[in-house]
């Protein structure tokens, strides 16, 4: 710093609890400290004091004491008033009067709700079975184990997790390294972010201070995207790869390691299994080879592939963008494989292993896994993964687009039920035509939230829940940390939380023993028992508590995790032969090919060129952005004023040629929808490929901003897509794709 | 004479926006006006192109030009932290800082007046964030998870760092 002047914040943000309560004192306010719930209520929540005015939340600060944030919060976090006092919240139940996305209702009180929801299941449990009922996994919530709990109870493995996020990662990592290691980017001198938001995905958290971290003592940073965000603007190279073709990038770096030796003899010899087999197997792969496909130069792909090999410290942090594309799971093992025969696995600087340590004290798991039984396996609607290797990590997984386009092909049957908590599977899901042809068929489907959502026309019944910040439940703990949710205002309308519903719903259910009798705190009890803990004690913590010290990280822990178990019921080890499964026998044995693959997306410049003179442009979508949680919260009028509309990113030169201007309505066109939305001419991307973000239907009361149609002449992505079932979807591990190829066309 | 300012390190912006969000919640910012603005600004050709980020505000110049021009004397600059303020029933929404400035600042509303960022002054004293000379640290700066923006006191009489406050 300047000798002229001194900084008066050195490290210190937001606020600690003692300041907190003075500047509340000053301004005759009350202060709560709680957690931010603007990216949903989850484990790793930033901590945040809310200051309440005459019974009204008027602004947060972030929590000084809170690891996660340390004090920082985002734009999202600081706009939470708006959210709760939207005038798009939900206040009480509503039943539909009127025909199915008419939009009729009438107000019921909530405990007629939960009854109406009651009588149905049972009826429909006795008339089709249990397996009749969906609930629709939202992103990765505090309240998922509750719904996990609510289905095993009732006798259904229906859980309808997305298919394209993190348990797609997860299962390609697990099954070949029997881990998702971690980039352990606070010890490396090379870095990629791959397919990776590092900014975005939670600017207040600790993925853009370790980003800046890197850069400041000299880390090499590498960002694999198609277009320019913020982690491309801080990285020394930028691989402009082509969507959906994160498969070929990553053989070709295999082709490069192999052919030109540079991987770790000692490690493949010792704990790899196949390496002979990936020799002969790869040749086919070559950089010039992966040039026309992902439209990185061969010479790019040789030069990153070298320096990660070369650099004895280097990680890769893969991100959600590869998930999303048929060729997913040969992606992300083709790049477990990399970081393993290159010798970065579990070792400083490299990716390193999540090992929690056996006295690690955790909160009981509620979702009743000890109950999952073969049977039920068998009756899932649409299996995530195949069902030789199911339950994983999340239990039994039906794919969230599988349960519902079940619903019109009536197989294996239909379900009869489905519930969608805190997701809106009309924009959340691809094909988006079929989702709310669907929901017009559906015997039953509740809806769930605090505000309006896309698809909530077709709901038979609306269930109106707190926002966190009306509620003092549950816990969060993440590490050895764990901190109780303080209410900062009483609800605003007849509503109680989601946790609270399904334990009501479970009672007049007849499953009250397995839901604590409907008593939230006993719930709450019960799940604290293993820290011996209760919840009033836990409440007691304003800043929350550290239990347990974050242990020491050890290295090179092969032998321990190469053996380890899979979550299936007969616990058969992930890796059979102990080591890492770069030939993988599993997966031949259940028909896939054992070494991984190009395969191309249902439409691409490169698989499908004779769609690409009617469409010469390849779309994708991104999942993040700067402002909004997937598509929730386009309502809060400070987040819309940053991203007012729906915009596609589109190269000056691409636009120029179409005589497109900045800010210019165009009309999107793909073989299966088209969009309109506005232009903004992007230097930062590929010119052969536009993006846009996913989720756009909701307007802005206070800004005049209209909602736009669901589905064809909207903003909603998702109708642009294929969902052909021979094409669109990754064999293995679902993986919808978000690559087409469309032409843009000015309005 | 010592003031206050708020320096801005592009490098250390990540272009989160969640300075501009924490200034107009914490100060009420009317619907479409910024006290304080998050901007990409981009460099070079693809692919050799990057994005740089600037969050800009009120840079509470030594001698803003802005007073000088304002007709009805609404502008003042405060004693004690440097501050530039509008004095809202002196403004007569004419509108001649605007042109003064140099950077674009001033903002008006719904009232026709001239406002902008006030460095927070009237919080800047004894407000519970205590540093090391009593001071209130604005929510723009508090709440910036990379420290891209850094509230300093500066020597008067000297120049300002390349002009990124």
């Amino acid at each position: 710093m300047m000798n002229n002047c001194n900084v008066l914040n050195n490290e210190d943000l937001g606020l600690n609890w003692d300041q907190a309560l003075a500047l509340a004192s000053q301004k005759g306010e009350r202060v709560i400290p709680t957690l931010c719930a603007m990216c949903g209520p989850i484990a790793r929540g930033c901590g945040i004091y809310a200051f309440v005015q005459e019974g009204r939340l008027t602004r947060v600060a972030g929590m000084r004491e809170c690891p996660v944030n340390q004090g920082a919060l985002c734009a999202k976090g600081q706009a939470a008033p708006q959210w709760v006092y939207s005038p798009d919240r939900l206040k009480y139940p509503l039943r539909r009067i009127g025909a199915k996305g008419e939009g009729k209702f009438e107000r019921i009180s909530w405990e007629e709700a939960v009854n109406i929801i009651a009588v149905t299941l049972k009826q429909q449990k006795e008339q089709y079975g249990p397996e009749s009922l969906a609930i629709l996994a939202p992103a990765m919530r505090t309240y998922n184990a509750y719904l996990k709990r609510f289905l095993t109870v009732h006798g259904s493995p229906n859980y309808g997790h997305s298919g394209i996020c993190a348990l797609q990662r997860a299962f390609a990592f697990m099954y070949t390294l029997g881990d998702k290691p971690e980039a352990q980017i606070d010890q490396s001198d090379l870095i990629i972010f791959w397919g990776r938001q590092p900014v975005f995905s939670g600017p207040a958290m600790n993925a853009p201070k370790a980003l800046l971290r890197a850069k400041d003592r000299g880390a090499k940073i590498i960002a694999v995207k198609p277009s320019v965000e913020p982690d491309v603007a801080k990285a020394d190279i930028w691989v402009p790869i082509r969507p959906g073709t994160d498969a070929a990038l990553a053989l070709a770096m295999l082709y490069v390691v192999v052919t030109e030796n540079l991987i770790d003899h000692e490690f493949v010899a010792k704990w790899c299994y196949g390496f002979e087999q990936l020799q002969e197997h790869i040749q086919k792969y070559s950089p010039q080879w992966a040039q026309e496909i992902t439209g990185v130069s061969a010479e790019q792909i040789y030069q990153i592939a070298r320096l990660y090999a070369t650099t004895r410290r280097a990680c890769i942090d893969l991100g959600n963008g590869v998930e999303h594309a048929p060729s997913a799971n040969d992606a992300i093992r083709a790049i477990a494989i990399l970081i393993a025969i290159t010798g970065h696995l579990d070792r400083p600087g490299g990716n390193v292993f999540n090992i929690t340590g056996v006295s690690r004290l955790q909160p009981k798991d509620i979702t009743l896994r000890e109950r999952l039984t073969p049977e039920m396996g068998k009756k899932l609607l649409g299996p995530e993964f195949p069902l030789e290797f199911q339950p994983f990590i999340e239990g039994y997984t039906s794919a969230y687009y599988r349960v519902l386009e079940s619903v019109l092909t009536e197989s294996p049957y239909a379900p009869r039920t489905i519930i969608a908590p805190g997701t809106q599977p009309a924009v959340s899901t691809r094909g988006s035509q079929y989702v709310i042809k669907a929901l017009k068929k559906l015997d039953f489907y509740v809806v769930i939230d605090v505000t309006r959502t896309a698809d909530m026309n077709y709901a038979d019944i609306v269930i109106p829940v707190t926002t966190p910040y009306e509620s003092d439940h549950p816990f969060e703990m993440f590490g050895g940390r764990i901190m109780a949710r303080h209410k900062v205002i009483e609800p605003l309308g007849d509503y109680k939380s989601i946790y609270e519903f399904f334990l009501e719903l479970a009672v007049k259910m007849g499953y009250g023993a397995d839901f604590w009798d409907g008593s939230i705190e006993q719930c709450l009890d019960d799940q604290l028992r293993p820290l011996n803990l209760t919840y009033a004690e836990l409440k007691k913590y304003p800043v929350g508590l550290e239990y347990e010290k974050t242990q020491p990280r050890t290295y090179e822990n092969y032998s321990q995790v190469f053996n380890r178990k899979s979550p299936k019921l007969d616990q058969t080890p992930y890796l059979p032969h102990g080591k890492v499964e770069i030939y993988n026998t599993y997966f031949k044995k259940a028909g896939f090919n054992p070494l991984p693959e190009w395969r191309e997306p249902p439409e691409s410049l490169t698989g499908t060129p004779h769609l690409a003179k009617e469409y010469p442009l390849i779309l994708s979508d991104y999942h993040t952005s700067k402002c909004f949680t997937a598509s929730w919260q386009r309502n809060i009028p400070y987040l819309r004023e940053l991203e007012p509309y729906p915009v596609i990113h589109i190269h000056p030169q691409t636009a120029a040629a179409r005589d497109i201007k900045d800010g210019d309505w165009v009309m999107v066109k793909s073989p299966h929808g088209y969009m309109k939305v506005k232009a903004e001419l992007y230097p930062g991307i590929r010119p052969d490929t536009v993006m846009i973000l996913h989720g756009w239907w909701q307007g802005c009361q206070e800004l005049g901003l209209p909602d736009y149609p669901l589905l064809q002449g909207g903003a909603n992505v998702n109708i642009m897509y294929s969902v052909d079932p021979r094409k669109a979807y990754d064999p293995l591990i679902t993986a919808m794709s978000s690559q087409t190829l469309v032409e843009v066309k000015k309005l | 004479m010592a003031g206050l300012c708020i320096l801005f390190e592009p490098e250390a912006c990540v272009g989160c926006h969640g300075c501009e969000v924490a200034c107009k919640s914490w100060r009420k910012v009317e619907l479409g006006l910024k006290w304080r603005k998050v901007d990409t600004n981009w460099q070079g050709i693809y692919p050799d192109v990057k994005s740089v980020f600037s969050s800009k505000a009120c840079k509470h110049c030594e001698e803003p030009e802005c007073m000088l021009a304002c007709p009805a004397e609404a502008i003042t600059k405060e004693e004690l932290t440097g501050a530039v303020v509008v004095n809202q029933d002196d403004c007569i929404g004419c509108r001649v800082c605007l042109q003064a400035c140099p950077y674009d600042i001033p903002q008006f509303g719904s009232d026709q007046k001239m406002q902008k960022c006030d460095l927070c002054h009237n919080d800047l004293v004894g407000n519970g964030q205590e540093s090391d000379n009593n001071c209130y640290v604005p929510p723009c700066v508090a709440t910036c998870p990379t420290h891209a923006l850094r509230l300093v006191s500066v020597n008067m009489g000297h120049t300002l760092p390349s002009g990124d406050n």
